[in-house]
């Protein structure tokens, strides 16, 4: 991501994506920019600490030890504190996942509507059980609560981008897209 | 007929424009008479606005049901300290997806109702807080804002009018508890979703320690269309204890599934069977949630009703988000109902006991009797366990989840026994 | 009552009292002996309302009202023990007992563990729970400190004791809901003076120092309130005992000087405090040799003593001795004319505590410097040289004089040694009269802010040790300089009437709280 961001919006950027570098600096360039923007938003740097740890995320795709140091450092915070933070929202990752993490939201409105069938077809076809990566890297799929998209079941996360209205036999289709 | 299953028997304010494509970018918007209400207010009194807003009987559209006006009015107007806007937009009700719908499709309409609403409350700083999974509409509302920053709507002396305000998006990170109005506040500043005592209200110390109104997506989309035509005319619909119109966000077991507006004194049977087209063909309506899952189940036969707050309150159960939920003659309750509680033990924050512990029972005591090992106590024993979270903890998130438990033992207990009996379900055909 | 009064009216369980604004009910229950449950309130730390067992009836409220947080309002009626207040704190214990392991008989909190004892109290002898309960695991927080997850209640006092009091907030709440646990980031041992306090907030047996597990069960203990030795800070305890031996101390809450707190130096200083060979009985010198003897063999050479030596009396003293038997160790001197005595102080590096500033872990090592010193001692780092080229009647207090040299005393006229452990020095004394530590016999310092505290016994004595206030004060009586001190009392009461500093208090007077030196003085001005 190399265009400048709209201030406004920084802190509110998606953080799953699939070109994730566990190695990638915080932050650098463009993100310093983002950083900077997103300070300049709130009175204090603690509430930057969302927005922080989302972008840190999208960088480097999960919360590492060594990530969570380095947030801490950068908002004047101690780490013990943005664990317990990091650890309390679901959409932080603390350990890594496959380049591709797929949520199937397993809501009621999604479970009314099959949503059962659509996970054990996904784990059928990444080969993994719930929360495992598969051994290429490629594919973690877990199951999510509600999604919030209750009239298009189910509803299907893929990184960054939705799939809505998944029936079982979509899958086989959007596992193509994902290759 | 579009956006997907429009009707005409809908009153369709908020959700006009659902499902077109060119009212997304502020000139489509701009177009269909968007920010001409922002014009009206800039030109009034922030207190005009308020009393505007008051006179309409808004309430707010989250799930309490709070008289919007009479929030705004407990706002300091002294400036001694900066007044915060917080759009709470962590819409995560299961069974709603109205929030979701007004951003993805009407962006600026949630931008302006932000802005007249700042304007109001004195503040001159907006955050709107959007739940972490919508990031697809996120990237449709950022656009908005950066538009809305680039014509002069926000920023520095809103189109000549000496109003300065800042709006920022700040995205969630997969928590339900942020949906409570602290627990948003404890979020935006980088804590735990936690939800905190009051009092303190918001409106006496709320983000940052100062002054702040937190108010849902669909109120403050409702404002600009009120402050540009008036309070008499917002309350041509509905009743009187509850003006307007309502986005439903109808799911589950339905021929058509969606989001429909319609006036609040509109027919819930009407809405399940004429709107959204009753459940799919051969089936029976079997149950039905009216307001997102933390609302007493209703049975088919009790949604004779209208939509009201007081209607739905009257008939046993509750308006909540407006998340209509249905189930049909082949669910099995047992399993709905367990879904729903674990969905709340997932999302509990722990604060609290009765809420962290019971949560996570009443999941297990629901698995077991799903399993088949179900013993006739266990009843009785659930029944109390919800009694035990209800109103004794800091928010309502443990009555939620009693909630569904105790109505559906209440109304659909020959359901429970019967599956306790045979050790499966026996609803399913 | 108008409206400008700052006290408010409140009928708990019928019973009126009056309080200031801003008490909360709890507070205001406390007042009238009615003391509500509860687990995340501790009085020195914020209050979080999140155990929700101090639930409470109150008339016209929709909903019982956590008492920890909700303040009373005048004419407000509360009721703990009604059917609903009862009813609210029984589905508290018995949710949090839903996934506890109920390890009681390997607990190390057990006997002294809340949810025992309100588990108890509300009646809940069987389970209503035949789920599988989580299991969360153990882990290790300090060198001394371990955390079993699947007993904690979440009642986060330890978290906030780490975050108000010690700030420094290593400890944190991780994941949440029925997952949440507490945790440090790391996997590494945190380390701070003050961390056993989170094992005294704990209520319940989560957290439990390694130490002390598995040694004793609480209820085997004696409780005597006392004061740790330390250092200057004067921290009240109280000491644990157990076959005559000190197992544990825990901090005495007393706002004027610790609060709630002690540090980990004191707590680990205090355990077996005194232990190693004793000195079991009087010894006086007969033909050159050592020879054991009994008391009032040792307290008539003492007297013939102290008949009148030009050379006069020094006093090497220690600090951890009590106001009583410096105070008798003085007169002992005086009898033959005090050429002066002093004490030296161990000194370590400081720890401070900011949440409580008033209380810190001071340098000086030793609970009775001040005292000491207003007694008529000076601190001296060099005692031994203190005393040299003196020629009369020595006089050693508690200080087992370890670095003095092997020909130590020959030109001293008399060599009077007072103590509990014996050395190569002492040995070189006339007289040995075996004394008490502390523990052993009640008593008083003078703490480094002058606040004069009394400690109660807590051990026998080994053998015949007896403090000096008692041995002391019969062998001048004899001579009849003053009384015989039975008590501590008596000696502390006679020492206030003979050295001004102490003008005002009294033993009684000193209660279990204390009093300070400085407000005895400035209250007697006044009266003057």
């Amino acid at each position: 991501m190399s265009e400048s961001i709209h201030p406004a919006v920084c802190s509110a950027q998606p953080s799953q994506r699939a070109d994730k570098n566990p190695d990638a600096p915080l932050f650098e360039g463009a993100y310093k920019e983002r950083f900077d923007h997103i300070l300049s938003r709130y009175p204090n740097k603690r509430a930057a600490l969302l927005p922080v740890l989302n972008m840190a995320q999208e960088l480097r795709g999960w919360l590492s030890p060594a990530t969570i140091t380095r947030v801490a450092e950068l908002l004047e915070l101690t780490p013990d504190y943005v664990r317990s933070v990091a650890s309390f929202y679901t959409m932080f990752q603390l350990r890594p996942v496959g380049r591709h993490l797929i949520q199937v939201c397993i809501g009621i409105g999604c479970d009314l509507c099959g949503a059962e069938e659509v996970v054990e077809d996904l784990l059928e076809a990444t080969g993994t059980r719930i929360g495992e990566t598969s051994r290429d890297g490629k594919y973690t799929v877990v199951e999510v609560e509600c999604l919030g998209a209750c009239g298009f079941p189910t509803v299907v996360q893929v990184n960054d981008k939705v799939y809505e209205n998944v029936k079982p036999e979509d899958v086989e289709g959007l596992m193509k897209e994902l290759d | 007929m579009a956006y997907p299953h429009a009707h005409p028997r809908e009153a369709r304010v908020l959700s006009k424009h659902f499902g077109e494509k060119d009212a997304i970018p502020i000139d489509g918007w701009i177009e269909r008479g968007g920010y001409k209400a922002l014009d009206k207010a800039l030109a009034a009194s922030p207190d005009d606005i308020t009393q505007i807003v008051k006179d309409s009987g808004l309430r707010g559209r989250g799930g309490a049901g709070f008289p919007t006006g009479l929030k705004w009015s407990f706002m300091p107007k002294d400036g001694g300290k900066p007044n915060y806007l917080a759009c709470n937009a962590d819409e995560s009700e299961p069974g709603t997806f109205k929030d979701r719908e007004i951003m993805r499709w009407t962006p600026h309409q949630l931008i302006e109702g932000c802005i007249i609403s700042s304007y109001a409350i004195r503040a001159k700083h907006a955050y709107i807080y959007i739940r972490g999974e919508f990031v697809d509409v996120v990237r449709i509302l950022n656009q908005a804002v950066v538009e809305a920053y680039e014509r002069g709507y926000l920023g520095k002396n809103i189109k000549g009018s000496g109003y300065d305000l800042d709006l920022t998006v700040h995205l969630g990170a997969g928590a339900y508890i942020a949906g409570e109005e602290t627990g948003l506040l404890n979020s935006l500043e980088g804590r735990r979703a936690e939800p905190r005592i009051k009092p303190p209200f918001p409106a006496q110390r709320g983000a940052f320690g100062m002054p702040t109104t937190v108010n849902n997506v669909e109120t403050l989309a409702a404002v600009p269309h009120i402050v540009l035509n008036g309070a008499d005319w917002y309350r041509q619909w509905g009743t009187s204890k509850s003006p307007g119109t309502k986005l439903f966000s109808c799911c589950g077991h339905l021929q058509r599934p969606g989001n429909y507006e319609v006036p609040l004194d509109f027919n819930l049977r009407d809405l399940v069977f004429d709107l959204c087209g009753g459940p799919p063909k051969g089936r029976q309506l079997l149950a039905l949630i009216p307001g997102g899952s933390s609302v007493p189940i209703m049975t088919a036969d009790e949604i004779d009703c209208d939509v009201s707050y007081e209607g739905i309150e009257a008939a046993g159960s509750m308006l909540g988000s407006g998340g209509l939920i249905a189930m049909d003659d082949s669910t099995c309750m047992v399993r709905a109902v367990r879904r729903m509680v674990e969905f709340y033990a997932h999302e509990s924050c722990g604060q609290c006991t009765n809420c962290r512990e019971g949560t996570s029972w009443l999941a297990k005591i629901l698995r077991r009797i799903e399993r088949g090992q179900g013993r006739e106590e266990d009843l009785p024993l659930l029944l109390d366990i919800g009694a035990n979270m209800a109103g004794k903890t800091i928010c309502p998130l443990s009555d939620s989840a009693a909630v569904p438990v105790v109505s559906a033992i209440q109304k659909f207990g020959r359901e429970f026994e019967a599956h306790i009996q045979d050790g499966r379900c026996t609803a399913v055909n | 009552m108008n409206e400008t009064s700052p006290v408010l009216n409140v009928t708990i369980d019928g019973i009126q009292v009056s309080v200031p604004k801003g008490a909360t009910i709890l507070e205001a229950a406390e007042r009238v002996g009615v003391v509500i449950p509860r687990y995340c309130y501790h009085p020195g730390l914020s209050a979080p309302a999140v155990c929700r067992m101090c639930l409470v009836e109150v008339d016209g409220a929709p909903k019982p009202l956590p008492s920890c947080v909700q303040q009373v309002q005048d004419g407000m009626v509360v009721h703990t023990a009604s059917a609903e207040a009862r009813k609210a704190r029984r589905a508290a214990v018995e949710f949090l007992l839903v996934n506890h392991p109920l390890d009681c008989p390997i607990c190390d909190a057990a006997g002294q563990c809340e949810l025992q004892d309100y588990a108890f109290e509300t009646g809940q002898l069987r389970t209503r729970n035949i789920e599988p309960k989580a299991v969360l695991g153990r882990d290790k927080l300090t060198p001394d400190i371990l955390y079993f997850a699947d007993r904690c209640v979440l009642c986060t006092r330890c978290v906030r004791f780490m975050d108000e009091i010690a700030q420094e907030p290593v400890l944190q709440v991780i994941q949440r809901g029925h997952k949440g646990y507490i945790d440090t980031m790391t996997d590494e041992l945190f380390e701070h003076p003050f961390s056993m306090n989170i094992v005294d907030v704990c209520p319940v047996g989560a957290l439990v120092n390694e130490d002390f597990l598995f040694k004793p069960r609480a209820w085997d203990l004696d409780q005597t309130p006392s004061i740790c030795p330390g250092c200057s800070q004067g921290c009240n305890v109280l000491l644990g005992t157990k076959e005559n031996r000190v197992l544990r101390a825990k901090p005495r809450p007393n706002n004027e000087v610790n609060s709630y707190w002690m540090c980990d130096h004191g707590r680990q200083a205090l355990v077996n405090w005194g232990a190693g060979d004793r000195i079991e009985v009087p010894m006086i010198r007969e033909s050159g040799r050592l020879a054991p003897t009994d008391w009032p063999q040792a307290l008539a050479a003492l007297s013939r003593t102290l008949e009148a030596r030009p050379a006069g009396a020094r006093a090497i003293v220690s600090a951890g001795a009590s106001n009583e038997s410096l105070y008798i160790a003085r007169k002992l001197a005086d009898k033959v004319g005090f050429k002066g005595g002093v004490f030296r102080v161990e000194t370590g590096p400081e720890a401070g505590l900011p949440g409580f500033p008033k209380l810190r872990l001071r340098a000086e090592r030793a609970p009775n410097v001040r005292g000491a010193e207003l007694l008529g001692f000076r601190r001296s780092a060099d005692v031994l040289e203190a005393i040299r080229g003196h020629k009369g009647v020595l006089i050693v207090l508690e200080d087992a004089l370890i670095d003095a040299p092997e020909d130590f005393g020959v030109e001293l006229e008399m060599f009077i040694y007072v103590g509990t452990h014996m050395s190569p020095a002492a040995r070189r004394a006339d007289i040995i009269l075996p004394s008490t530590t502390f523990a052993e016999a009640e008593g008083s310092f003078t703490n480094v802010e002058g606040r004069v505290q009394r400690f109660a016994q807590a051990l026998h004595p080994p053998g015949l040790a007896r403090p000096l206030w008692l041995t002391g004060s019969t062998a001048l009586a004899g001579l009849g300089a003053g009384a015989v001190y039975r008590t501590a009392a008596a000696a502390f009461d006679a020492l206030v009437g003979e050295f001004g500093e102490f003008q005002g208090l009294s033993y009684a007077k000193l209660g279990l709280g204390g009093a300070s030196v400085a407000e005895a003085e400035s209250s007697a001005a006044n009266v003057s």
